[in-house]
């Protein structure tokens, strides 16, 4: 009772504070009674979470499991309330973007081609506001990603929680972003298209990447060169499995022809991204161990004649044929729409998949594709807690509230500049 | 009587070409009289003669008739034409052949804000009124003989550029005796297009139309003002007035655009359309115009990768397969056209023609819309377009059955009584296999003909010296070119078998009825010696195709509402439903009915609530058990539907342009929307600039024309905009010209604007005043369409709804209201509005703002989420608005946002889209809520509307049912059957053709409010 107590004030305290990451709460905390979503496709009732030095120690049923509460050093109630881990956020430039129409804050489209050895975690602003007001939604870690050229660069894996970069980084680069050419092109501008054709270039560019990519290989097959190529050598870690490799491409040719390359220069973690016709290629795509990043739901059919909601259904389609795939909301304006990434899971649950799935969809499936699930993606003993609490459905605009949000361990200021701009107004009228 | 008609003919000779050019040599003058004989002659398409003779003296037609009751004159030259067709060579009406291009302007380095041709001419550069082709008319154009050879004797010139374009000039392909134009000024050209100008005004449709109007109402003010006239481009327009105006266009809603323009100018305006006016038929010939109808049928796709084919909508598909029998559909339905090889390769133009034929248009009415007509559209009609006695002798002989048989061809063009030939006149008469005796040795000969060109094969044995064999005797055939003309035959054998031993050289006469040629050789030049041939074997003439196969379309089978991806079968129509069980969101007082019963009837809502209600016959019921039943959903921002520009840019102000002028009832997604349960929404301009244009308050009405979509009897509403936008921060450095540049700037375009617009309408009132025999057309103010719409917001007959982010100018916009005592209606987006909250309830004026949307440029870095609950909080009406085809049809979870931050309850939520937005639109008296007596625009969902799990089931509009999820499944089916059975008759049709086109990725246009450009 008085512990409880204690964290109240510990809540309301956070709430007074700036926007500086918290210190890692000392000692031990359980949260206890809410309703747990795993992340991995299990729920759990009247959990009991325990965690201790920023790691998740205890994951069980309050219903089966009996603990003695004394033992924790805090005891959060949450009954009634819907806990998640840490919704994670890919393919975005999220934290290396501010204003998209102020160019000085943009720091996502370097100039080149080849772009392969940059890495964008050591350009993420963890003081951007944009951050702060993703956060708040209960999405707490970011895959921070170049644009441009046909191979952008180096993404890496950021918590939405630092003092700088270095606080921040879960993965500093977890794998290459390839934009694969595309086979039919609109010219024009997007507000004026000129008459669309097909891209006479493709082959040509498209045999430009692949020189690339294994001229890049062969050179990877040799650890030491007297000139060391900064290209190449990014693509090292990537040959050896431990680095993933996106490839940006929508359409069903185009995706076949990355399946191609895929197998011919053996990667081991090969991912498509975008994937518009994905679920038409879905056993090929399995069987050569891709993944899938589908881009944010919450947009148009490509086609006339597509199904108007088929954006929405595709999740059900990709998670019916058991292919590994996850959520992301990338698309226009997309650093600061990352807050509604939960809305695209929730959506892609209006038309098909179960709640658990998802969940999973943007937490767990994501971790396993971005190579990051020993870490964080669910809520199980062992992994960093990062996580946080609702006080309804977090999956739907009108439930989702966040009351409280940890990562590595460390609770999260829910303020952000847009609530104190509401407060601050507010106030003006209280008079 | 012979010489009667003669020496009129010739006294009409002399009239219509002019003059007397002084002679280099003794007069040339040639009498000669052609009867061109026993052929079929259409001469109109009201008259066909089957065994027909034309006569034919001085390029004029003297005499027509049938063979056996028309005589020949003595000294006539008779040319046989049995087995040949004779029509009125073509008359086109719509081209640049000979005439000069505009010089482009280089490319200023920044925004032209006005025209660079000086103050002489009309203050736009894309108004070229001025120019006339014949001031630099090159006669010996390039494309005539290709015009000649494909059957046009006549055709209509001027210079296609600009919006309008000036006159045409009607000339003759040929001109003996300097006698080619036929007709110095026959029509004035107009069109969407800006051509060469550069200037920034008009940078869109709505522009163009605008630009239109304003400039016929400068030419009746102009024309009426006393003293010099100084403008070159309206002084020429005064001239051609009487002309006919011929506006090119590029398709049916287009059309229909130019109709509607026309009816407001009291013009009559002859289009030049698109070729897919069957899409729109009844509105078509609504306008009771008359249309030029180009044939360049859509190529065929490259369908041979089933991923690719999906680049191509079934719009495009069935634009391949259906285009074909516009002319057909047009014709059915009585539609006065023409037709035009403009936009056609010349070579493809007579083979279109065929497919014209094949698709069921009768020869006659084809001929009609390919001479006829063409030459009544430009007042030349007693001159050409049929080959009536007296007229100019231009008309084409051809091969029979020529509009139905492939293989017809044109044998001679003649203009002005001026013979080309096309094609010689001969049959297959030499082709065979003959004996061939040369000097007492018989050959074989062969003669074949392809393509017009006869070649003799010759065999003969040769004997070869072999080292190890011996003698060896080996046939060998030579091919060797023939030179024929109907009598003559000339042939050159290079044979070398012993006998000869080199060239053998032929000159002889053929006699085709026996079969048998001689003449005269020579071998190696020495001396000639007799030759002869007779034949053996005459080879079969393959038969002409025989094999024309009519295969018309039937319109109502072919057509969608509209005639793409999810069209309507037929037009659906109010019908009567009786909706039970359902939970009811009113937006009435009581707010939340469960189970519940709505009943519409006759497109609007008869009861609602609990308990019994008498039910007509024929209606549907509709079980809502577990259901949701809402209004539809209003969207107060909305960029959808509209054709060809979303701003007009070119000026600080456009209050004369409106999107009423260009509402696009075929883009998919307005379906979309319907998906999502919105059944209205206003349209609006753009924010480019500060005074932006009309909007257009619509429903959703999928199928039905663009003028079904707008509310009748709506208030009229006009869009403002400030900050970055009109002041162009977000812009090239190229837009940094266009006052204003600042918000400073700003506020001073709206006050020179009101300014302006109280001096317009004292001007008027002064006017007024005059003594009534004063109020003369001379007296008479200019009319101002800029300001007459400024002047409306004054009077409160406009509402402004405004585009606006930071609160200063938000705060200045009341400001300027305030001084010309009006009220601003709305604000729109008002992402700061939640810092003025009580000012703007002050004022009066409601907010429709985003969601959640912020930090995409500097100005909205203060945005918040919030800001609809504290507007709601502190008494604003507050609306959420989408701005964005793709989150329109979300707007349902857009609302569900302001529970979320904000707190606001689901009941105000809910109203954020539906009746909020009917107030600001000052549409609450007929939707926004559930109630009795107004609007069926109901909306059946599967859940809590707020939640991200409903979907949308049903929704109509106004009764009529236009999405129903399950339907659209079937459809979607159903588009999947007709794409591949069009499919399969592209890839049978185009089998083995080269260069078909490759599916292209169609990307609609996707317009937000900084939507700059068409």
């Amino acid at each position: 009772m008085m512990r409880s107590a204690l964290l109240i004030v510990l809540i309301v305290s956070i709430q007074v504070l700036g926007q500086t990451p918290l210190p890692k709460y000392k000692g031990s905390i359980l949260f206890s009674g809410g309703t747990l979503h795993v992340g991995n496709g299990d729920v759990i009732d009247r959990a009991l979470i325990g965690v201790e030095d920023g790691k998740i120690t205890l994951v069980k049923s309050g219903l089966t499991y009996t603990i003695d509460k004394t033992e924790y050093d805090t005891v959060i109630e949450l009954s009634g309330k819907q806990i998640y881990p840490g919704f994670i956020n890919t393919n975005n430039t999220l934290g290396i973007t501010e204003i998209d129409a102020v160019r000085p804050t943009r720091d996502f489209s370097e100039t080149g081609l080849f772009n392969s050895n940059i890495r964008a975690g050591i350009g993420f602003n963890t003081e951007s506001e944009v951050l702060y007001s993703v956060r708040t939604n209960g999405v707490l870690y970011t895959q921070a990603t170049p644009r441009s050229g046909f191979v952008s660069g180096t993404s890496s894996i950021m918590a939405l929680d630092g003092w700088n970069w270095e606080d921040a980084v879960l993965k500093m680069e977890d794998g290459i972003h390839v934009n694969w050419p595309k086979k039919i092109t609109s010219t024009g501008w997007w507000a004026n298209p000129g008459p669309n054709k097909k891209n006479k270039k493709y082959e040509e560019h498209k045999n430009q990447l692949i020189e690339f990519i294994k001229s890049a290989k062969s050179y990877c097959e040799k650890k030491n060169h007297r000139e060391k190529n900064l290209k190449f050598e990014a693509f090292r870690e990537v040959f050896q499995g431990d680095k993933r490799i996106y490839f940006h491409v929508d359409f069903a040719n185009e995706i076949n022809e990355v399946v191609d390359l895929s197998r011919e220069l053996k990667f081991k973690f090969p991912v498509i991204v975008g994937g518009y016709d994905s679920w038409l290629l879905t056993e090929r795509l399995k069987e050569n161990k891709f993944s899938i990043i589908l881009d944010r739901l919450h947009s148009l059919p490509e086609f006339d004649h597509d199904e108007v909601d088929l954006p929405y259904k595709i999740p059900a389609k990709l998670e019916a044929s058991g292919i590994l795939y996850c959520l992301s909301m990338h698309g226009d304006m997309e650093a600061m729409n990352s807050r509604n990434l939960p809305f695209q899971a929730g959506t892609a649950r209006a038309y098909g998949l179960k709640n658990e799935e998802a969940v999973a969809a943007i937490s767990l499936n994501t971790a396993r594709i971005l190579g990051i699930e020993e870490a964080v993606g669910s809520v199980e003993e062992g992994k960093i807690a990062s996580f946080f609490v609702s006080e309804g459905d977090a999956l739907d605009m009108k439930t989702n509230q966040v009351v409280l949000a940890m990562i590595n361990g460390r609770f999260l200021d829910l303020s952000n500049r847009q609530l104190k701009l509401y407060e601050t107004y507010s106030k003006k009228y209280q008079d | 009587m012979r010489r009667l008609i003669f020496f009129i003919s010739l006294c009409f000779l002399t009239i219509s070409f002019g003059q007397k050019t002084p002679l280099n040599g003794v007069n040339d003058a040639d009498p000669t009289i052609y009867a061109l004989k026993h052929a079929k002659i259409y001469v109109s398409s009201e008259k066909v003669i089957e065994d027909g003779i034309l006569i034919v003296q001085y390029g004029k037609i003297l005499n027509v008739g049938a063979n056996f009751m028309t005589a020949i004159p003595q000294n006539a030259v008779e040319i046989d034409c049995e087995g040949m067709e004779i029509y009125p060579s073509f008359v086109e009406l719509v081209s640049d052949y000979g005439v000069d291009k505009t010089p482009i302007n280089k490319k200023v380095s920044k925004q032209q804000l006005h025209s660079l041709k000086g103050e002489q001419y009309y203050w736009n550069q894309a108004v070229n009124s001025e120019f006339h082709p014949a001031q630099n008319f090159d006669f010996n154009f390039k494309e005539k003989k290709e015009l000649i050879k494909n059957g046009f004797g006549t055709i209509n010139v001027h210079r296609m550029d600009g919006v309008i374009r000036g006159s045409g000039m009607t000339v003759l392909l040929d001109r003996k005796k300097e006698s080619f134009v036929l007709s110095d000024r026959s029509s004035t050209f107009y069109s969407f297009s800006k051509g060469s100008s550069r200037q920034s005004y008009p940078s869109s449709q709505m522009g163009m139309i605008a630009l239109i109007k304003q400039f016929f109402y400068d030419l009746e003010w102009y024309r009426n003002q006393e003293g010099p006239k100084g403008n070159l481009t309206l002084n020429t327009s005064i001239q051609n007035e009487k002309l006919p105006k011929i506006f090119c266009v590029r398709d049916k809603l287009e059309a229909l655009r130019v109709a509607k323009l026309g009816k407001e100018l009291g013009l009559d305006f002859i289009i030049r359309s698109g070729g897919d006016e069957y899409e729109a038929i009844e509105s078509i010939k609504e306008t009771g115009l008359k249309y030029i109808v180009p044939v360049n049928f859509p190529d065929g796709y490259d369908v041979s990768d089933p991923y690719d084919q999906r680049f191509v909508s079934l719009e495009e598909l069935k634009n391949w397969y259906e285009k074909p029998s516009n002319a057909y559909f047009l014709d059915q339905h009585g539609i006065n056209f023409a037709l035009t090889a403009n936009g056609t390769k010349l070579k493809d133009f007579i083979p279109n023609l065929r497919k014209l034929v094949k698709r069921g248009l009768t020869v006659e009415s084809l001929i009609r819309s390919v001479s006829q007509r063409p030459a009544e559209y430009l007042g030349v009609q007693d001159f050409v377009g049929t080959l009536e006695k007296g007229k100019i002798a231009n008309f084409i002989v051809c091969e029979s059955d020529f509009f139905k048989s492939n293989r017809a061809r044109i044998v001679q063009n003649w203009i002005a009584g001026q013979k080309h030939e096309i094609s010689t006149i001969t049959d297959n008469e030499l082709a065979g296999v003959y004996d061939m005796n040369l000097s007492g040795k018989i050959y074989s000969i062969e003669f074949k003909k392809k393509s017009e060109k006869y070649s003799a094969h010759i065999e003969y044995l040769k004997t070869i010296q072999d080292t190890t064999e011996g003698v060896k005797k080996d046939t060998v055939k030579v091919k060797a070119p023939v030179d024929y003309s109907g009598k003559n035959l000339s042939f050159v054998l290079p044979i070398q078998d012993g006998h000869f031993d080199g060239i053998v050289s032929c000159n002889g006469s053929f006699y085709k009825n026996l079969g048998l040629a001689e003449g005269n050789a020579t071998y190696n030049s020495g001396d000639f010696f007799k030759w002869s041939l007779i034949r053996s074997e005459k080879t079969k003439e393959k038969k002409a195709n025989s094999s024309f196969k009519l295969d018309s379309l039937s319109l109502d089978e072919v057509l969608r509402y509209p005639n793409m991806d999810y069209g309507f079968d037929s037009l659906p129509t109010a019908q009567t439903y009786f909706i039970k069980n359902a939970t009811i969101w009113t937006n009435e007082e009581e707010h939340v009915l469960k189970d519940a019963s709505l009943l519409i009837e006759n497109g609007k809502i008869k009861f609602v609530g609990h308990g019994t209600v008498g039910l007509p016959m024929d209606v549907i019921m509709i079980d809502a058990k577990g259901k949701y039943v809402t209004c539809g959903i209003v969207d107060e921002h909305s960029h959808i539907a509209i054709s060809r520009g979303v701003n007009e840019s070119g000026q600080n102000n456009s209050a004369e342009v409106t999107i009423e002028d260009v509402v696009n009832p075929e883009d998919v997604n307005i379906y979309r929307q319907l998906a999502g349960g919105v059944t209205t929404a206003q349209l609006l301009h753009g924010s480019a600039n500060p005074i932006g244009g009309r909007s257009a308050l619509v429903k959703l009405k999928w199928g039905f024309p663009a003028e079904d979509y707008l509310i009748p009897e709506s208030d009229g509403f006009i869009k403002f905009a400030l900050g970055e936008n009109v002041k162009q921060s977000n812009s090239s450095s190229r837009n940094s010209v266009r006052y204003p540049q600042t918000r400073l700037g700003v506020e001073q375009v709206f006050f020179d604007a009101f300014t302006r617009a109280l001096e317009y309408e004292k001007e008027w009132a002064e006017f007024a005043k005059r003594p009534k025999k004063e109020q003369t057309a001379q007296f008479k103010p200019r009319r101002d369409l800029e300001l007459e719409v400024v002047l409306e917001i004054l009077k409160k007959k406009r509402f402004v709804t405004c585009h606006s982010y930071i609160q200063s100018e938000i705060n200045m916009l009341m400001h300027v209201a305030d001084t010309f005592n009006f009220n601003i209606n709305t604000f729109t987006h008002i992402l700061e509005g939640y810092k003025l909250a009580d000012k703007m309830k002050d004022h009066g004026v409601g907010g429709s703002t985003f969601s959640d949307w912020w930090a995409y440029k500097y100005e909205v870095k203060d945005a918040i989420p919030y800001n609809a609950a504290i507007m709601h909080e502190q008494g604003v009406v507050v609306a959420i608005n989408s701005d964005d085809a793709e989150m329109g049809r979300r707007l349902n979870q857009e609302a569900a946002k302001t529970v979320k931050y904000g707190g606001m309850t689901e009941q105000d939520a809910w109203k954020t889209v539906t009746l909020n937005p009917a107030k600001l639109l000052h549409l609450d008296d007929r939707i926004g809520s559930i109630k009795i007596g107004k609007d069926a625009d109901i909306v059946i969902w599967s859940d809590n509307p707020l939640s991200v799990n409903a979907q949308v089931e049903k929704t109509f509009i106004d009764g009529i049912l236009l999405y129903d999820h399950s339907i659209s499944e079937e459809m979607k089916k159903r588009n999947a059957e007709e794409r591949s059975k069009i499919i399969l008759k592209m890839i049978e049709e185009t089998k083995g053709e080269k260069g078909l086109r490759k599916p292209t990725r169609k990307k609609r246009h996707l317009y937000h409010c900084n939507t700059i450009g068409e």
